[in-house]
């Protein structure tokens, strides 16, 4: 245990520190900072059009880090040789792995933290989309508007904080609304899902083919669900019974299918709309989705510790 | 303390995946507290079985041990410490931080001392707070000496170890090979430069085409080399061999070359 924490840390400050982590986050919070000006290309709903840009780009930035950099951490290692000091200590190889995909998680999960916070400032300072946190009446401010404010773009964050600051309190404190900060989770959840992914490809063929097996996986992935949907058959009632209207061709269908079942959905993980306009996510709906990648992500990370425990590193 | 018994090692190669033999049925005791020379040409097999020594790749048959438990083990590298050729390390992390992760990956507590005395030992302490990726190949060289060292292993295997290094340099390192074999280590070390033999040796082996052609200790192979000379007297002593025994093990290599 003491020795995948050791590992957790030094792969955490090898990865903070590597170039490729450096500019996607600087890149990503450029995006970020800069969606005020792509919002400003509408005269509606600009602080929709902020959250759909942000979290693109979080989103994106927080993949291609999970995808890039899950390709190279392993396979760098054994590339360049560092492995060899690392695997002839006393050490078993699972605890190494795990020690650096748990160390890519939590430069993951910095990432995502940081850019969510740069997020929540550029809300702030537009003073849209973040509400005013009220103590003993949290969930009731905070969360949900939902329903009700499905339709506005901003909070009326005067009247909250003005009524907040006559009841004696001189500071308002404002969060992001539960679905921005739930999408931020399942950001994290789909980066490290797809970065183990890219690890499990790493440890069976070349850096380059592993991201773009990574890639397409997350792709397929995100429109999967999509497809299932379009081969399914058309119904309609007509004269009271159900006829089949459309047909989709029996092969393809079934190819689809095969994909949609094997193959991760990403798609599940990706609730901007909710975000944008502020519709509250269940908790089942929430933690059926984070069990969902966390299974996934473990069952990935199994297979990669078996390969792993059996490789020749030369 | 390693015994080595039977040990064959193919890979696949090409499209067909042809089997390729690397280590043809070798049998090796390397003894405690003693300096194990392993010679041989290049492609020999030398680092492929350095590397099933110390559990970087398994053997296709045979069996590998080191103080009892095998070497795939963890438990095997308790108490070992491993030179890799060309050693590399991460970029971004400075010296001093590399040594402190691979400190706290033995299983006992090392203290700041003790890494201070290994990075001493390997003459890299004035540069401990310079990132690793800044380093020149004769300090990466001495880091990976100085983490090959804390936490004082009894059993030392370098790949190598003084490949691409200057002459002060390859000066240096024996010294530091010779305060190890002076504190009782066991070391086996490869290398392919003939003049290391003598100076550092208690016992030779030589490896030629993946097969072990000599393993004796340093006095009877010494012996061996003098007969050999002695024979051959008129055809002696070329420029590059200077010696007796470099000239032995430069014949004996030539002799069972397959090209």
């Amino acid at each position: 245990m003491k020795n995948i924490l050791y590992g957790i840390m030094y792969s955490f400050k090898e990865i903070k520190n590597s170039k490729i982590f450096y500019s996607f986050l600087i890149f990503a919070l450029i995006l970020i900072s800069g969606s005020y000006f792509v919002s400003q290309t509408s005269f509606i709903s600009q602080g929709r059009i902020m959250v759909d840009f942000s979290i693109f780009a979080i989103s994106i930035f927080n993949i291609f880090i999970g995808i890039f950099i899950g390709a190279s951490v392993v396979y760098d290692d054994i590339e360049k040789k560092s492995i060899f000091l690392s695997i002839t200590r006393p050490v078993k190889r699972t605890e190494y792995l795990t020690g650096r995909f748990l160390g890519l998680a939590a430069a993951i999960i910095f990432s995502t933290v940081i850019m969510m916070f740069i997020f929540y400032f550029v809300l702030l300072i537009m003073h849209k989309f973040i509400v005013p946190v009220v103590p003993n009446a949290g969930a009731a401010v905070s969360g949900a508007k939902s329903v009700h404010n499905v339709h506005s773009n901003n909070v009326n964050l005067q009247n909250n904080s003005a009524s907040y600051a006559a009841s004696g309190h001189p500071f308002t404190f404002y969060t992001l609304p539960q679905p921005l900060i739930i999408q931020g989770l399942f950001i994290i959840i789909e980066s490290v899902f797809i970065s183990a992914a890219a690890l499990l490809f790493s440890l069976v063929t070349s850096k380059a083919l592993a991201s773009i097996f990574a890639i397409l996986i997350f792709f397929i992935g995100n429109v999967s669900s999509r497809m299932n949907d379009l081969v399914k058959p058309v119904k309609k009632i007509i004269d009271g019974k159900v006829v089949i209207v459309h047909q989709a061709n029996h092969i393809l269908a079934s190819i689809v299918r095969f994909i949609y079942t094997v193959l991760p959905n990403f798609s599940i993980f990706n609730i901007s709309s909710e975000a944008a306009y502020k519709v509250n996510v269940s908790s089942g709906m929430i933690l059926y989705r984070a069990a969902y990648g966390i299974c996934y992500t473990t069952l990935l990370f199994i297979i990669a510790s078996i390969i792993f425990s059996k490789k020749d590193i030369s | 303390m390693i015994e080595i018994k039977n040990v064959t090692k193919y890979f696949r190669v090409g499209f067909f995946g042809t089997r390729k033999n690397a280590v043809e049925d070798l049998s090796l005791d390397i003894d405690g507290g003693k300096v194990t020379g392993f010679f041989g040409p290049n492609g020999a097999g030398k680092s492929t079985t350095i590397k099933m020594i110390v559990g970087l790749i398994k053997a296709s048959k045979g069996s590998i041990k080191i103080n009892g438990y095998d070497s795939f083990d963890y438990r095997a590298r308790l108490k070992l410490g491993y030179l890799p050729e060309n050693p590399s390390f991460p970029r971004g992390l400075k010296g001093i931080e590399i040594i402190n992760y691979y400190a706290k990956l033995l299983n006992k507590k090392i203290n700041k001392n003790e890494i201070y005395d290994a990075l001493k030992l390997a003459g890299i302490f004035y540069a401990k707070n310079t990132q690793a990726h800044k380093y020149s190949k004769g300090m990466t060289q001495r880091l990976a000496l100085a983490v090959s060292i804390i936490g004082d292993p009894e059993i030392l295997i370098f790949d190598e170890p003084l490949s691409g290094l200057d002459p002060i340099g390859r000066k240096e390192f024996k010294d530091i090979i010779f305060k190890l074999k002076e504190r009782k280590k066991t070391i086996f070390f490869s290398s392919h430069v003939l003049a290391d033999s003598k100076e550092l040796c208690d016992r030779i082996a030589v490896l030629v085409n993946g097969r072990l052609i000599k393993n004796e200790n340093l006095e009877n192979i010494e012996k061996e080399a003098a007969a050999y000379a002695e024979e051959k007297k008129e055809e002696r002593l070329s420029g590059e061999y200077n010696t007796p025994l470099e000239v032995y093990l430069y014949d004996l290599m030539l002799k069972n070359r397959k090209n």
